[in-house]
């Protein structure tokens, strides 16, 4: 990133993720005014400050029948009121790409204080119409069309792939379950922190958790989820600004200091076939997480205090622990043993609990991992908190390992 | 916190009472924690039912595998000799308490520590008399139902608790049980039921005058909780609730003492077996599809379309308020509107705050433990979150338009207008109390 482009990420919002805002008997634009009034007082800025907004959502049209989010963001405040505003979708990565576009025009000058909001309500309808309409982050014709729960079967198949070239017992994904389980109890704002869960529960093969795509079971899966999260990014000249009116140092502000972003193929199985002879399983997936750490001028995981990693299903996390280099291709399994993954491990993975544990809103998790991120490497993190964390990293990804998105958020 | 995790091992926890509902539910949440959880009953089967009903309330089988289970005359000894945490779940009776903490006491190990899951004994009487190594392992660890739900817990130290123990049992029940807790003092029901079932007999008290539907209506969901007063007793049993208003009643005596009466009514028709849900209904019961409400006179019950309700327009309007997230604009809708209807609700909402705010030195140190059992214990809006949503002058006007006395505090902020805000856990989202229904 060019000097004098830095971009910084002052805080934000995340909605409690264990809240039914269909059982609450609210609107769609309570769930997104909650989220941005609460940033806006959480970060003690006055709503005139904000100049753009952007909007991270992947199907409101399917789930509330709303579109044209970016115009609901002027609902929240009268001085957002003829703000340029926008909606940006990119399945399951959507916040991560609305993100990246209010960071390229902090980039780019055009402004100085951008709000970004990720966001999803999913607890509309009945588990099965939600799965098909998560569908449509795939190819949905020729992938998911009268596939029931398509996703897990996409993601089960991640685990074959695995099996196949490596080998992979599933006693691994089991405790990766666990793992983001345990962490989510520590998160005031996870989905599951009341829920029963242990590893043999996560390895237990009876209807208490039945499989839901080939080796994917319930305890594999991240979880249907109703949430928001607003950030708020800064250009250096209004970051300065707000850190002597609200008394912080400006090298106590997290930046943005490397992003990745590739889009692979479509199809699960045209990627898999172009991976072949790779020995990454998903090397655009790789390309994303490497490029990232290259921007921000870190060699490689060592440099990295801990992940939020995109774990919609044990399998996807499996695969990002050898695609973040934390171990050799195909030997995930190591770290696993280890206990490298845990809060107080070698690389820590998720101590938010994760998209299994502290939830998927599918829009909203990508801007979920950049404001864990901030909280880690700004000591917020509170009781899963990782001790000293300078850098953390994130990886979002949309589809069947399609769009992929790594930021890497620090402090020097 | 997580090194007061670590300076001591859980391993075994013996649950007593382990096939009553707090037993089994509290038994089932340890078995997530530590690797040897014992069932115990007054016979061995009970203790099986107990473990059955537990896999069955967290549906996990894998509850099994952590766990085993015996009787009091077989079983206790041993069991609670090897145990590091002893967890007393009897019924609410002092005597079955002594009797049964008097055989933990005998059996003990010095380190090991004893909990007693009761909802409003006192901690100090339940140990007087025990050994020194008894009296500062003892403490109070109230969780309330379903223990698997409902997070926020109480925790109540004796006069002789050890600290150590408070802030160890504090940091495994945050971090390994996921809880939210909040320490007490050792007074009649503690800080959350002493509230809570105040405003729950309030309401009881209420629809003695008006009927069960309108006092439900006026202090529903829109007033920020997740469920209606009376439809919560008939869920909790009237038995239940009579036993924390009584206790209340009789060994308290504060500004709200008649507040905590139980209506004649609900003492009569108890005789007659009525004990809300778990007697076929309460308040209100269900024919079909039908919903009855009770009459209190007669003890008869009306299709709750047969009752012809006040005009109520100002809720739709604070509910439709809530519905988009304006919190505050409905709150205040709230405040303005007219008619004895919303004087009534307003009523019932200034005693709340009013007395949550009454009880700071005497339930818990400060409004905050108020405010989080009340937020996570009772899923009802924290009177800090009221009093910064209405607005502190708001509320001063409401105490008063109720001929209540206005907690100092309150009218120092609605006079000065600090502090600013009341609630300050800026993670805990406010939104989530206020229902649009």
């Amino acid at each position: 990133m060019a000097a004098g482009s830095e971009v910084y990420v002052l805080g934000g919002y995340q909605t409690d993720f264990a809240r039914n805002w269909t059982k609450e008997n609210k609107h769609f634009s309570a769930l997104m005014r909650e989220s941005v009034r609460s940033a806006l007082e959480a970060c003690e800025i006055a709503p005139e400050e904000i100049e753009s907004a952007h909007v991270g959502n992947f199907a409101a049209e399917l789930y509330c029948m709303q579109g044209h989010l970016g115009a609901f963001f002027t609902e929240v405040d009268p001085a957002f009121s003829g703000l340029p505003t926008g909606r940006h979708e990119a399945a399951c990565a959507s916040g991560s790409i609305a993100l990246l576009a209010a960071s390229a025009e902090i980039e780019a000058g055009r402004y100085d204080l951008q709000a970004v909001v990720g966001i999803e309500q999913m607890k509309t309808v009945s588990a099965d119409v939600g799965g098909s309409y998560l569908g449509t982050a795939a190819w949905y014709e020729l992938e998911a069309e009268g596939v029931e729960f398509p996703f897990p079967k996409l993601f089960g198949r991640l685990g074959d792939e695995y099996d196949k070239r490596y080998g992979l017992k599933d006693e691994y994904l089991a405790e990766i379950s666990k793992i983001n389980y345990a962490n989510a109890k520590l998160n005031p704002n996870a989905q599951t922190r009341t829920w029963y869960m242990n590893k043999e529960h996560a390895l237990c093969r009876t209807d208490d958790n039945p499989a839901v795509g080939g080796r994917i079971r319930i305890a594999d899966c991240s979880q249907v989820t109703d949430g928001a999260v607003t950030l708020f990014l800064a250009s250096r000249d209004y970051a300065e600004k707000w850190a002597k009116g609200t008394g912080r140092k400006l090298s106590e502000i997290p930046r943005i200091k490397g992003w990745g972003h590739n889009t692979a193929r479509l199809k699960f199985a045209d990627k898999v076939a172009e991976s072949a002879n790779d020995q990454y399983v998903l090397p655009h997936v790789r390309s994303t997480i490497t490029s990232a750490m290259e921007r921000a001028g870190i060699e490689g995981v060592g440099g990295i205090d801990g992940i939020e990693t995109h774990d919609c299903f044990t399998t996807s996390e499996y695969m990002a622990i050898d695609h973040f280099g934390i171990t050799a291709p195909g030997e995930s399994w190591k770290a696993v043993e280890e206990g490298w993954l845990e809060i107080d491990g070698k690389h820590p993975i998720n101590p938010s609990g994760g998209l299994i544990g502290a939830g998927h809103p599918v829009g909203a998790t990508g801007c979920r991992q950049v404001l864990d991120a901030h909280l880690q490497v700004t000591g917020q993190a509170g009781a899963y908190q990782v001790e000293g964390a300078k850098n953390f990293q994130t990886l979002n990804i949309g589809g069947s390992g399609t769009t992929s998105v790594s930021f890497v958020v620090g402090v020097d | 916190m997580r090194q007061i995790l670590a300076s001591r091992r859980i391993e075994r926890v013996v649950v007593l009472g382990a096939n009553g509902t707090m037993g089994f539910g509290s038994a089932a949440l340890f078995t997530m924690a530590v690797p040897e959880v014992t069932f115990l009953a007054r016979t061995k089967e009970k203790a099986d039912e107990g473990l059955a009903a537990a896999i069955k309330q967290v549906r996990s089988p894998t509850v099994a595998t952590h766990s085993k289970t015996g009787d009091y005359e077989n079983d206790l000894v041993s069991a609670v000799t090897d145990a590091d945490l002893v967890f007393e779940a009897l019924t609410e009776d002092f005597a079955i308490k002594k009797d049964i903490l008097d055989k933990v006491e005998a059996a003990r190990r010095d380190d090991s520590i004893v909990a007693t899951v009761t909802s409003g004994l006192s901690i100090n009487s339940l140990c007087e008399g025990r050994s020194d190594s008894f009296r500062k392992n003892f403490l109070g660890l109230h969780f309330f139902n379903p223990p698997n739900v409902i997070v926020g817990t109480e925790l109540v130290a004796g006069d002789d608790t050890d600290p150590d123990v408070v802030d160890f049992v504090d940091a495994f029940s945050q971090l390994r049980l996921g809880r939210e807790m909040v320490r007490t003092f050792d007074t009649p029901a503690f800080a959350g039921n002493r509230v809570g079932f105040k405003v729950m007999n309030e309401c009881a008290q209420l629809a003695g005058e008006i009927g069960p539907l309108l006092a439900d209506k006026l202090v529903g969901p829109y007033t920020g909780r997740a469920m209606t007063p009376l439809a919560t007793v008939d869920l909790v049993g009237w038995d239940i609730h009579r036993a924390i208003v009584d206790n209340v009643y009789e060994n308290t005596n504060d500004e709200a003492h008649e507040t905590n009466k139980l209506p004649d009514f609900m003492a009569k028709l108890m005789e007659k077996g009525v004990l809300g849900n778990k007697s076929g209904g309460g308040f209100f019961k269900k024919d079909g599809k039908t919903r009855l409400v009770l009459d209190p006179t007669t003890g008869d019950y009306t299709p709750d379309s047969d009752i012809e309700l006040p005009e109520l327009g100002y809720i739709d309007e604070v509910a439709a308020l809530h519905r988009d997230g304006r919190y505050r604009e409905g709150m205040q809708v709230f405040l303005a509107a007219e008619g004895e209807h919303a004087k009534i609700a307003r009523g019932v909402i200034a005693g709340y705050i009013a007395y949550a705010f009454n009880r700071v030195g005497e339930v818990t140190e400060s409004i905050d433990g108020i405010d989080r059992i009340m937020g996570m214990g009772f899923n009802a809006a924290p009177p800090s979150v009221l009093v910064d949503t209405i607005g502190a002058r708001g509320v001063v006007e409401m105490i008063g338009e109720a001929g209540l006395g206005v907690p100092p505090v309150l009218a120092e902020a609605a006079k000065t207008g600090e502090p600013e805000r009341f609630f300050n856990h800026a993670r805990i989202n406010i939104g989530r109390f206020f229902v649009a229904g």
